[in-house]
């Protein structure tokens, strides 16, 4: 069944890496599957055709914390940042990582996974000699999960990569409930949206570790109040670092790299 | 619209404990859900209708008890509750608060059947 819409067609749901452009290898191995672990299950009475009450107190989203965990403790062994870049569709994701690979990346090594609904377009504009890259393609899910995030990683060459870009489904709801085991949740919100979006989408925004307010080259064309914006990211977020720059002029990168490097893992 | 995707779970879990239990019929599932869990009751309503069809708990009884927002103010070392909007504002001093010390809960946390 459809589990975007409920809508009851009969959708071939289910997550594939549909390429690794990176010079190591696609094992396709799955990852081992996350049985949902009880959660203090009491069983009142037994018997069966009587009416009986069962105390279950099981997280709904079990099943991906504990492949979120499993995913973080990978990447704190491994000495690697993990970040989940989080935000509307066309908030400039793509476009940063792109120039993020292309310059920090040359310091530090840098992997992606990408997660879209279709196509494999990202990873391949993300794609670099020096940069190992495992495209996601959901079908018809409108976020990642951890569990998708562990194969990604799995077909992946993580040797001597020090920061992992997790750039999630377009979408500023339900990402917000999946822990995928980041070290810092990333929330872009770009000058070609509203100022209110923070406010229109609280959950995500209350989640972020940083916000990068985006395309601030082009925000006087456009009309966008970046103090406004400002403003309402830290009345909304009050406990995000909050970066504005663009890809396209560079202006505020150097705070993003300077962000980037002093949350590397000691190795 | 992940919603559906939660309620699958949460009806997976359903099942089998109906299993375990050999019920035929579920009467009453209850869910305990944040305010800033990111999960919409409404949908959630709309889900159980879907996910249930044709299965022993198309009959029962959806209850959501929601969790209200509980903010910590790092400055005043107190709690209050975050039920006004997006902005999380300390009654104490007015300092904005990030601390979500409750209202992300997404759980099943009872299951009524026979």
């Amino acid at each position: 069944m459809c589990v975007d819409c409920g809508c009851g067609k009969s959708i071939p749901f289910g997550v594939k890496v549909l390429s690794v452009l990176a010079p190591g290898l696609l094992r396709g191995k799955p990852a081992t599957g996350a049985g949902a672990p009880d959660q203090g299950v009491q069983t009142v009475t037994p018997a069966p055709h009587s009416p009986l009450t069962v105390e279950v107190h099981a997280s709904l989203l079990a099943k991906n914390d504990g492949a979120a965990a499993r995913n973080r403790a990978r990447f704190v062994e491994r000495r690697m940042l993990a970040l989940n870049l989080v935000s509307s569709p066309g908030a400039g994701k793509t476009t940063l990582l792109s120039r993020t690979v292309d310059e920090f990346g040359r310091e530090h090594r840098c992997a992606v996974v990408v997660g879209d609904l279709e196509t494999d377009n990202d990873a391949r504009r993300l794609h670099r000699p020096h940069v190992p890259v495992a495209q996601i393609t959901t079908g018809s899910a409108c976020h990642l999960d951890a569990d998708m995030v562990a194969r990604g990683v799995e077909a992946l060459d993580l040797d001597g990569v020090r920061v992992m870009f997790i750039e999630n489904v377009g979408n500023l709801v339900c990402p917000a409930s999946f822990d995928l085991g980041e070290a810092v949740r990333v929330v872009l919100l770009s000058a070609t949206e509203g100022e209110d979006k923070p406010l229109k989408y609280p959950p995500i925004f209350k989640s972020a570790h940083v916000v990068l307010l985006t395309k601030v080259d082009v925000a006087g064309l456009l009309g966008f109040d970046c103090q406004l914006a400002i403003e309402n990211i830290r009345r909304v977020a009050p406990q995000a670092t909050l970066i504005p720059l663009s890809a396209r002029s560079g202006e505020g990168l150097s705070v993003w790299y300077d962000y980037l490097r002093q949350r590397l893992l000691p190795t | 619209m992940h919603e559906v995707g939660i309620m699958e779970s949460a009806m997976a879990l359903v099942q089998r404990h109906a299993d375990e239990q050999r019920a035929t019929c579920v009467h009453r599932v209850v869910l305990k859900v944040g305010a800033l869990s990111g999960v919409e009751p409404d949908s959630l309503r709309f889900a159980f209708e879907v996910v249930t069809r044709g299965t022993r708990a198309e009959r029962a009884e959806l209850v959501i008890d929601l969790v209200p927002a509980l903010i910590f103010c790092g400055a005043c070392r107190t709690e209050f509750p975050g039920d006004r909007g997006a902005i999380f504002t300390c009654p104490h001093c007015g300092d904005l608060c990030g601390e979500i010390r409750s209202g992300r809960e997404l759980e099943l946390s009872r299951i009524e059947m026979s």
